[in-house]
């Protein structure tokens, strides 16, 4: 039974894609990278064949959330045990990628993310987001039960139980806050690592500033309608 | 009869002339149309029977043609705006499954055919590596 995948959702990743499958092979050698090309306008579909990915291609855009939720059904249908994502713009170190899963490993918890915020790091974030950050860790206090510093990250590695989960439900547009909401909502634990995170390697984030406002308002919005939709599943028997 | 009370009536008739005709050439859905068709000849008898009018006004507790009519036509709207918004998101679910799983079965198709060109592949290099085998056991001594 295959152990380990490593994701990648990637949508016009061409300057980048590359780069980050062939770290993601130094770093985990012979573990199959899976890039999910969110319906590209450019050569992101080529670049990550070109590096030894194996290639999911939609036929068009999904957003974030979609791509990634592919990329779960491909890993529960494969039955894979592991999944590990990271992001296609090469801001995550994929030299953090064993850190992530000795955690998972032995901590014996169901998701493991890694964190900007845990230890220093050199990485400059926008103060806007950093108060985002903040924000959210506080408001998600209470339906987590724990304190998460760094919940918009996108390094997550997952056993295939939270997968599972993922691969059914999941959010489309910013997914992973909300995506904590659905994964506690099912009974999984959480833990974080410190990950180092670095400038894109291309490309422009699809988040600017004044997006960043829209971004806090849907996701705090997205977080509280996920809260109701889940404890009415619960109240009724209905859970994930 | 109030002028906004004519002007919401030739509205209706004409929505309801549109509708028919968008029906007609298959430029709507006939169960789509139902909302349409219900909420325009619900105005129309608003604007023409002055009973209707008044059991809304009772009804409601407002006064005053013209406030009637466009409260009424604005919860239509709502309503009607609502209903479709439940349709477009069941769509968009449906649209979503159906995008990934064609990304999931055209890599099966990928995969599928890069084993059956490497089969190929093999049984084509079979055949001359046995005449090379051969070649080779029956020159020797």
């Amino acid at each position: 039974m295959p152990s380990l995948m490593v994701l990648i959702p990637a949508y016009n990743e061409q300057g980048s894609v590359g780069s980050v499958v062939e770290a993601v092979r130094q770093a985990v050698p012979d573990v199959p990278v899976v890039v999910v090309d969110d319906g590209s306008e450019d050569a992101t579909a080529a670049a990550a064949l070109k590096a030894g990915a194996e290639l999911l291609q939609l036929p068009h855009h999904l957003g974030l959330g979609g791509a990634v939720q592919t990329g779960y059904q491909f890993a529960f249908d494969q039955g894979y045990q592991r999944v590990v994502r990271l992001d296609g713009d090469g801001q995550h170190d994929a030299q953090d990628i064993p850190k992530l899963l000795r955690a998972l490993d032995e901590d014996g918890c169901d998701v493991v993310t890694g964190s900007r915020f845990l230890e220093k790091n050199d990485y400059p974030v926008q103060p806007l987001r950093r108060l985002g950050g903040l924000l959210f860790s506080y408001l998600l206090y209470p339906i987590l039960n724990q304190r998460i510093t760094d919940p918009t990250s996108g390094f997550v590695a997952m056993n295939r139980q939270a997968f599972e989960v993922c691969s059914h439900s999941f959010p489309l547009e910013y997914p992973e806050i909300e995506t904590l909401v659905v994964l506690r909502r099912n009974s999984l634990r959480f833990k974080e690592v410190p990950a180092h995170m670095r400038p894109r390697i291309a490309g422009e984030s699809s988040i600017g500033s004044r997006a960043a406002v829209y971004y806090m308002l849907r996701v705090l919005l997205g977080v509280f309608l996920n809260v109701i939709k889940y404890e009415r599943r619960f109240h009724t028997g209905k859970g994930d | 009869m109030e002028r906004i009370r004519i002007a919401t009536a030739i509205f209706c008739i004409l929505l309801i002339i549109q509708i028919i005709r968008a029906v007609r050439r298959e430029h709507i859905r006939v169960e789509i149309s139902m909302g349409w068709f219900a909420a325009a000849v619900l105005l129309l008898a608003l604007g023409l029977s002055d009973r209707a009018l008044n059991w809304i006004s009772d009804l409601l507790g407002l006064r005053g043609s013209a406030f009637i009519l466009l409260t009424v036509a604005g919860l239509l709207f709502l309503f009607t705006f609502f209903r479709f918004s439940i349709e477009v998101s069941t769509l968009k679910d449906h649209s979503i499954v159906l995008a990934q799983k064609v990304g999931l079965l055209e890599w099966e198709v990928r995969k599928q055919r890069e084993e059956i060109s490497q089969l190929r592949d093999e049984s084509s290099t079979e055949p001359q590596e046995t005449e090379k085998k051969a070649r080779i056991t029956g020159s020797s001594p």
